[in-house]
């Protein structure tokens, strides 16, 4: 039996719901329901079972089929991973309109763009666009300490 | 019925709901342009700007956009043989090699007019099908419903999985386990959520189709070094061409039409089956019945291989709309985002939705025949401007993308855990998808597991916890039958394809 990429997502899936079934089996029903036909476990029960078959079916039957990850571009993809990560630990603390500034251009310089005039224009009129649309046209409101310190909003 | 009609046509011709349409379907065809966005993303970055409307106009937007995103996935696979949409991997086939001999705008007009009559038609067999099939609908119990959610499951799985249906089956499960963080319906006890606040509420349904479609959509742009970039100049006027058809060309398009809107829709209505599997038949089926001599314009510019996938893509968006109204089961992944998106608005679809909620029922599918319009009048001179999208690069795109994600997500809860998990859904789903473990499985999945276990809870207490209640009425033996008959499809496959690698490897 060969390693390959579909055999070790689905060993992981294996284990996933073998927990699930774990946790499943795990969950606490009222005293009346312990015996009922059915309760808060039955389904999820139901679903592990049904998972640890076809993830093992998949572990067992899967072959080879070539695939490398090494081709593709994980760097660039973390790092936009990490990128919106940060923005939705700053957007509460810095609010909407700067984080959002902010993520964008650090956004656009990592996918290459160096010119400030692409960085400020895909960037600030998109934002101000978007919360203008929020606030006056669909009423949602947002917190922004950035723009409330600036006297921009109330 | 008839004031069901009248009720219908009065809110689809609401101003504010025909500005609806002209906007889904406009913001549709630029989103369904993008290589990489298909309907599905496009609905998701629609739902949250959606959340002040009222359910008929919020519908009716999320099916503009739809079929929007079928014709600018057309215009996509025509100018640059990059489909946005998988419903027009076929349309390039002959599409593609018009443009490249200078025809792009005559394959342009043949997608719009052929999508036009193929949508048209297909809004005429689903006023006549859907409040039938809502009335038989009507005498559905639990058993027969569980039934059917397991079918819808279970083709989905087997037609969107490519050959891969027991990867599809994991992400099915996957989805299911998903639906079941959170409070349980009737018991109100918290599973899985492990002590969790932000998960005790249950994963947020715009959260899961935003993260496994519009951000890792994004994410896969980048992950595979996709080149998107076009020139603008590529589309001007004079390279598109005359967009004018002649009688012949119009002569030789109708039969098509005619037969390939039939077979779209009913293809659509399959749970499970959508546009992609229609486009493709149509075409092989088109192909299948042409005289030698057309036979070989196949694959080469022929206006029959172009006219029957359009055709049959657009009268499938309007067909997986026939379970979607009447059983409430999601005919295609798009429309499982569509149920997601109705269920939010605490509508039930299904067969009461006829009968309680007229308007809703009738303004979507009276909405069909203006989009059908809108998306004629609208696009065909405009394709030249539209298509200008193209040529934005993907620096600029990709983060607008994620911006538009993190920002839909985040205005319905204002919590910033639901951005975490989002970006770190949006990255298993990216792996998950290289490795060819399909997406849709796991939406219908999610979407369906609340139901499933009502209906499963429903008929196991009727029957006294057993699971006879399968066999014992004839709808539900019958859906049965077919589920089995699916899965020893499949079994079938998975067993031909290792003969045929074996084979293949011993040679």
């Amino acid at each position: 039996m060969s390693i390959n990429y579909s055999r070790i997502t689905a060993f992981i899936f294996l284990l996933f719901f073998v927990l699930y079934s774990y946790f499943a089996s795990e969950i606490v029903v009222f005293d009346f329901d312990e015996d009922a036909d059915f309760n808060a476990r039955t389904f999820p029960l139901l679903i592990s079972y049904l998972g640890i078959g076809v993830s093992f079916l998949t572990f067992v039957l899967s072959k080879n089929d070539g695939q490398t990850m090494g081709q593709y571009e994980w760097l660039g993809v973390i790092v936009l991973f990490v990128l919106v990560f940060t923005y939705g630990i700053i957007i509460k603390s810095i609010g909407f309109f700067l984080s959002t500034n902010l993520f964008l251009m650090a956004a656009y310089y990592h996918l290459g763009a160096r010119s400030y005039k692409v960085l400020l224009l895909c960037s600030l009129p998109v934002v101000a666009g978007m919360q203008f649309m929020l606030h006056q046209l669909l009423g949602v409101y947002i917190r922004d300490p950035f723009l409330y310190s600036l006297g921009i909003i109330s | 019925m008839n004031d069901g009609i009248l009720i219908g046509l009065e809110t689809a011709f609401a101003g504010y709901n025909i500005f609806m349409v002209v906007v889904g379907c406009f913001a549709g065809t630029i989103i369904g342009m993008l290589p990489g966005l298909g309907p599905m993303s496009a609905i998701a970055l629609m739902i949250p700007i959606t959340y002040g409307f009222d359910p008929a106009s919020a519908m009716i937007l999320m099916a503009g956009v739809y079929y929007g995103a079928i014709f600018g996935g057309s215009t996509s696979s025509i100018l640059i043989n990059a489909p946005g949409v998988a419903g027009t991997v076929s349309s390039s086939f002959d599409g593609y090699p018009m443009a490249q001999r200078g025809e792009a705008g005559k394959a342009l007009a043949i997608a719009a007019y052929a999508s036009f009559s193929g949508g048209t038609i297909a809004a005429i067999f689903l006023l006549v099908a859907a409040p039938q099939l809502a009335k038989v609908s009507l005498s559905f119990h639990s058993a027969d419903y569980f039934a059917l959610m397991c079918v819808g499951l279970l083709s989905i799985a087997a037609f969107a999985s490519k050959g891969q249906f027991l990867k599809a089956m994991i992400m099915t499960c996957f989805g299911l386990a998903l639906a079941t963080v959170g409070q349980d319906s009737l018991s109100d006890i918290t599973r899985f959520a492990f002590g969790n606040i932000n998960l005790m509420d249950g994963i947020s349904f715009v959260l899961l189709v935003m993260a496994t479609f519009a951000m890792s959509e994004a994410f896969m742009i980048i992950f595979k070094k996709t080149d998107i970039n076009f020139k603008a100049s590529d589309v001007s006027k004079k390279k598109l061409g005359s967009i004018k058809l002649s009688k012949a060309e119009i002569k030789e398009m109708v039969p098509v039409i005619g037969r390939t809107s039939i077979l779209g829709f009913l293809v659509g209505v399959l749970p499970g089956a959508g546009a992609t599997i229609a486009s493709f038949l149509a075409w092989g089926f088109e192909r299948g019945i042409a005289s030698a001599k057309d036979k070989l314009k196949f694959g080469k510019g022929s206006i029959k291989g172009l006219t029957a996938p359009e055709t049959a893509n657009n009268a499938a968006c309007t067909g997986s709309f026939v379970p979607l109204l009447t059983l409430g089961i999601p005919g295609s992944g798009t429309t499982a985002v569509m149920l997601g998106a109705l269920l939010s608005f605490g509508i039930q679809p299904g067969p009461r939705l006829y009968v309680d909620q007229p308007e809703l029922f009738w303004a979507v599918i009276v909405s069909m025949y203006i989009g059908n319009v809108v998306l004629l009048v609208l696009n065909l001179p405009l394709i030249p401007y539209i298509a200008r999208i193209l040529a934005v690069p993907k620096n600029i795109l990709v983060p607008l993308v994620l911006f538009f994600s993190v920002t839909g997500v985040y205005l319905i809860s204002f919590n910033n855990f639901d951005i975490y998990f989002m970006a770190i859904v949006a990255l298993i789903s990216l792996v998950l998808r290289t490795m060819n473990f399909p997406m849709p499985p796991l939406i219908l999945g999610f979407i369906l597991g609340g139901m499933l276990e009502e209906n499963l809870r429903r008929a196991l207490l009727i029957n006294d916890g057993s699971f006879s209640f399968m066999i014992d009425r004839p709808i539900s033996l019958g859906l049965f039958i077919v589920m089995i008959l699916i899965v020893l499809m499949q079994v079938y496959q998975i067993i031909k394809n290792r003969q045929t690698n074996s084979r293949d490897e011993l040679t």
